[in-house]
């Protein structure tokens, strides 16, 4: 590994919001150093199908980037990396990190796939949110940047046929965590969000468990995140929106909204912010793929303030997708497999019950680790977890500690073009702060 | 003549692949005698797509490239930075678009799409067989920025370009600093005052001496482009001596025995003829000329102050010149029909004001009723402002921790408390307020009976219960419009369907604007709250600086080229061109290649096709033409 000891500005996340602000900051003409821990970058924004209000398409503005990130001569990507510790020296940051093993040498592995067909191992493919099988000899995904391998060695029963398939010699059982030390000027925080996990609300009857149907576990039930990728064009079953349980096309599906969002019981008290644009978005993208499908959306208010988000919203709901004003007690499943909404409509104070299809829960955002990076890098979390902003209204990219900034949804819930604009915000703090320092 | 061209044709992931038959396609033009290969795939825009491109440059040694995939808008600069690492000249990359233009527009005629895809992709290899190596044009940028409007959004642009060591001249409309934001009593989700909040970007911005500050100004001209702007400004005088000290102006406003409405408060209050902004920039005193009777009684007045203009330069401009609040319509909601309807802005201020107890035109304020949506998703704006909903929560919340007990109702359409803001709903609800939920197609109508005002609603939350709710004071949570600025004009810059300004991309280039060198920052692109603001404006910085602190920009080649053997002098060209780019010399056009923008108006004019346009040759048009004859 190329590492150089000393770099401008780690950056520590490869989602849009770090990928955004190492390209900026590059082009600036400052030596980034990009660290992501899984094993491509990318981040969420990969995984989702069309971008909301533009319907642009999100691997269009995703894969350029994931590309250029690589290619640009002043940044440095370590992908299946952790900042294990940072020690603030004067204005300067040490940094340790741990490149984990991927058991695939990366310098070798041209992403051919091969070890990849031969491997008789199929576990639930992360990607795809386990909607289908990814092999425990695996490329993250098609469009995985960089396109290399790994081996997932939780779930390897080590017969050596990939060993024995890879045309480069490439897989090495024996690779091992590498200690990485350096040294960088600023840090910009660009860990992103996680899901809120759908099991938690009982009442609704998710289990992630998307093949059989038993009492109380329906594979009908999906969160918004899965239905993302059904809806994407590179979607897991090579056609359109089939639901997960029986492959039948779904001809009723219903959204709830606000699934772990503005819900004290389950510890997330705050709104989620995207979720009912996504929604929104998905049912349009539904009824343009199943003309004759039906989408209903369960809301509690329905939160489109973006540039053009309303515009949107009105087209939507001309186009005939019906909007609920109401709160989901609990989903049932009937005889038939199909999933029932109980939920009391607030505008006519009934309870109504209703069957569909399929039954897609919009989860919210939750921190994705910020705790524990905050904790390294000594910055403040605010009460729910997320990266704080201490100057939120004067300079929101600001962190507790001078030298490290925040970038994208590290500090709360946002949708991309807020996300970007605090990636970018970032990196002018950043520049002010190595320009200052240097003088 | 280009003799070995590669052509590579996207399925963009079914986008393009569900309608066009891009076999067909590759099978159409992999024989035809310059094309050296042919191949579809998934995504060629991925690393993947471009890993095949640069190998058959290399392999095949091809000397053309055309890809045929989405708009040339997303992805042209990626496939000719991925030639350019393959060794090829970028500018021997043609990219089609038979996305936006074939499979989307022409899905319900796949056979069409596919035939409409393969005549533009004949046609783009006709092209690329004539093309040239050119090479970028270099422009050197100077450290010198001119930022419009010396609000929040402005202020933070001046401190972080300043920080980064770039020059910059900030230029406001108005006698001091600070805009909109300095007048909101209570900004969330900090809880200082608007007028902290300035006062902090003030501190800060006066560290810098390499911001010029520019207050009373008026923009008279704008040209340039970038690397090279000019804006020439119009500096109104102050009426006041320099020099004098803060005691001085202390005592003189004291002095000044002219009482006026003071605008900042909405009339709320009186100010005199000369005047200070507590906590703003400059820390100087202002007459207001309009009320002066020149009595001089301030002993500090200077009558004789003329009018100053300067020619600023900067590299490049960001517009910071923000929104203004929506102003009601005569009679919308009642509003100037009974005093007790406001805005927020004016609630705002009424809060700040008041001391005490809660009053407004002498009369105490017991109950409020705020009604949501006011000049927000109507047929007339049918965006929504975004920051209304949580200021007119944060504003009922700041009312009842100054005032103490108030009876207040939100009557909305829905409580958009994204984010974090959702608390400041939850609180609003455990103070015991009330939310009434009204029909935009049955909006509330306020009355007045008695000393009170009446607003009559149907509840949707109540299953369409007619209400009377009898309040003191009708607060409208108006929304924001676009502030008109002459410099939109002067610099063409586009707008959005919802008046404000139009960013090339919202996540691709979301502070550029088409007008290359011009950003924004702010609520000038669109509604945001304070948060949003300043985060713009760090960002149009952040992307401004990969120009400023790198000191060169790169642009693209394609500008106009004259051939002097052909020119015979006419002057059409200089007489059309709308950059002045072009003048004639020894009886020959010439160009001015910082100043050509590459429109082609000169080109299509000349006479004797003595102009041609880089990139864009007479004959590879006619090629083109002629191969798409035969479609």
């Amino acid at each position: 590994m190329d590492i150089k000891p000393e770099y401008d500005v780690l950056i520590i996340g490869g989602g849009y919001a770090g990928m955004e602000a190492s390209l900026t900051i590059a082009d600036a003409g400052f030596e980034v150093l990009l660290v992501e821990k899984e094993p491509s970058i990318g981040g969420h924004l990969i995984q989702i199908s069309k971008v909301f209000p533009t319907t642009d398409c999100a691997g269009c503005i995703t894969t350029p980037k994931m590309a250029a990130v690589p290619k640009h001569p002043k940044i440095k990507l370590l992908t299946y990396t952790e900042v294990k510790n940072v020690e603030k020296i004067g204005k300067k940051f040490r940094v340790k990190l741990v490149k984990k093993p991927r058991y695939v040498i990366e310098e070798e592995c041209i992403g051919c796939g091969r070890c990849e067909e031969v491997c008789p191992v199929l576990v639930p493919k992360e990607f795809e949110y386990g909607l289908i099988g990814r092999k425990a000899a695996y490329i993250p995904f098609e469009m995985a940047s960089p396109k290399k391998a790994l081996i997932d060695l939780d779930n390897c029963i080590m017969c050596g046929r990939c060993e024995r398939a890879c045309p480069k010699d490439a897989i090495n059982f024996l690779d091992e965590p590498k200690e990485i030390d350096v040294t960088v000027g600023a840090i910009v925080v660009a860990t992103g969000y996680n899901l809120f996990s759908p099991e938690l609300k009982k009442e609704y009857g998710y289990t992630g468990n998307l093949t059989r149907i038993h009492d109380n576990e329906n594979p009908n039930i999906i969160h918004a995140f899965q239905f993302e990728r059904l809806l994407a064009p590179s979607c897991p079953y090579h056609t359109v929106c089939l639901r997960p349980g029986d492959g039948k096309i779904p001809e009723r599906i219903a959204f709830v909204l606000c699934t772990g969002s503005r819900d004290k019981s389950l510890g997330n008290p705050i709104c989620s912010r995207v979720c009912c644009m996504y929604s929104i978005k998905q049912a349009l993208l539904y009824t343009s793929a199943i003309p004759y499908g039906e989408a209903t959306i369960y809301y509690m208010d329905i939160r489109a303030f973006g540039k053009g988000f309303e515009e949107f919203y009105n087209m939507v709901k001309e186009l005939g997708v019906r909007f609920v004003k109401g709160k989901v007690a609990k989903i049932e499943t009937n005889e038939n497999g199909n999933p029932v909404v109980v939920a009391e409509n607030f505008e006519t104070g009934e309870i109504e019950r209703e069957e569909y299809d399929m039954v897609i829960l919009s989860v919210g955002l939750l921190p994705n680790g910020s705790k524990e990076i905050a904790k390294i890098l000594g910055v403040e979390t605010d009460p729910y977890g997320w990266i704080a902003q201490p100057d939120v209204n004067g300079n929101p990219a600001k962190t507790s500690v001078e030298g490290i900034f925040v970038a994208g949804t590290a500090t709360g819930p946002m949708d991309l073009p807020d996300s970007i604009a605090l990636a970018d915000a970032a990196v002018s703090q950043c520049i002010a702060y190595l320009k200052e320092v240097k003088d | 003549m280009r003799e070995r061209v590669g052509v590579y044709v996207c399925h963009c992931g079914g986008n393009i692949s569900d309608y066009v038959d891009v076999k067909k396609v590759v099978e159409a033009v992999k024989d035809l005698p310059n094309v050296a290969v042919a191949r579809d795939f998934i995504f060629m825009c991925s690393d993947a797509g471009q890993d095949l491109i640069k190998e058959d440059i290399k392999n095949l040694n091809l000397d053309g490239v055309v890809v045929a995939s989405c708009s040339p808008h997303l992805h042209e600069k990626t496939f000719r930075d991925a030639a350019a690492l393959a060794g090829l000249n970028p500018y021997l990359v043609e990219h089609v678009c038979i996305r936006e233009h074939c499979s989307w527009v022409h899905s319900d005629d796949p056979e069409a799409a596919t035939q409409k895809a393969i005549w533009i992709v004949k046609s783009a290899i006709a092209k690329v067989s004539l093309a040239d190596e050119l090479q970028p044009i270099r422009l050197e940028m100077k450290p010198e920025a001119i930022v419009v409007g010396g609000g929040i959004a402005g202020m933070r642009c001046a401190i972080d370009l300043a920080k980064a060591g770039i020059k910059v001249h900030l230029i406001e409309k108005k006698p001091f600093l600070g805009g909109r934001a300095a007048q909101i009593f209570k900004l969330y989700p900090s809880g200082k005052t608007g007028s902290d909040l300035v006062k902090e970007l003030v501190d800060e911005l006066k560290r810098y001496p390499n911001i010029h500050v520019y207050t009373n100004a008026e923009i008279v001209e704008a040209s340039g482009a970038l690397g090279d702007f000019k804006v020439k400004i119009v500096v109104k005088p102050r009426y006041v001596k320099e020099g004098v000290s803060k005691e001085e102006i202390r005592r003189a406003v004291e002095c000044c025995p002219v009482e006026v409405l003071d605008e900042f408060n909405y009339g709320l209050t009186n100010r005199k003829a000369i005047y200070v902004r507590e906590s703003s920039y400059p820390e100087e005193a202002v007459i207001d000329m309009d009320h002066c009777i020149k009595c001089n009684e301030c002993g500090i007045a200077d009558f004789e102050q003329k009018e100053e203009t300067y020619e600023l330069r900067g590299s490049m401009i960001i517009l910071a010149t923000g929104a203004k609040p929506y102003e009601p319509k005569e009679g919308e909601f009642s509003y100037g029909i009974y005093d007790h309807v406001i805005t927020l802005p004016v609630f705002d201020r009424l809060l700040a004001v008041c001391d005490g107890k809660l009053e407004y035109e002498g009369k105490e304020i017991k109950d409020i009723a705020f009604i949501y949506c006011v000049g927000s998703r109507t047929e007339e704006h049918e965006y929504c402002s975004r920051y209304c909903c949580v200021a007119t929560l944060n504003a009922a919340l700041g009312a009842l921790e100054k005032f103490g007990k108030l009876r207040v109702y939100h009557i909305y359409r829905d409580i958009r408390a994204y984010g974090k803001y959702e608390t400041y709903y939850e609180k609003v609800g455990e103070e015991g307020m009330l939310f009434i939920k009204y029909d935009p197609e049955d909006p509330p109508v306020v009355e007045r009976k008695g000393d009170k005002l009446i607003v009559k609603v149907r509840d949707l939350l109540t299953g369409g219960e007619e209400l009377e709710v009898p309040v003191d004071l009708v607060v409208l949570s108006v929304g924001m419009v676009v502030e008109e600025a002459e410099i939109f004009n002067m610099l063409r810059v586009p707008f959005s369907r919802d008046g404000f300004l139009q960013e090339v991309h919202p996540k691709l280039k979301p502070v550029e604007t088409a007008i290359g060198g011009v950003l924004i920052a702010g609520t000038c692109q669109f509604p945001k709250d304070t948060v949003e603001t300043t985060a713009s404006a760090s960002a149009a910085v952040g992307r401004a600086e990969t120009y400023l602190v790198k000191g060169y920009a790169e642009l693209e080649p394609f500008i106009a080229e004259v051939d002097p053997e052909k020119c015979d002098g006419c002057s059409v060209c200089v007489e059309e061109c709308p950059a002045g780019a072009i003048r004639i010399e020894n009886g020959k056009a010439v160009i001015n290649e910082a100043l050509c923008k590459g429109c082609g108006a000169c080109g299509a004019l000349c006479p004797t096709e003595a102009i041609n346009l880089k990139g864009y040759k007479y004959e590879q048009f006619r090629a083109m033409i002629d191969i798409l004859k035969e479609a």
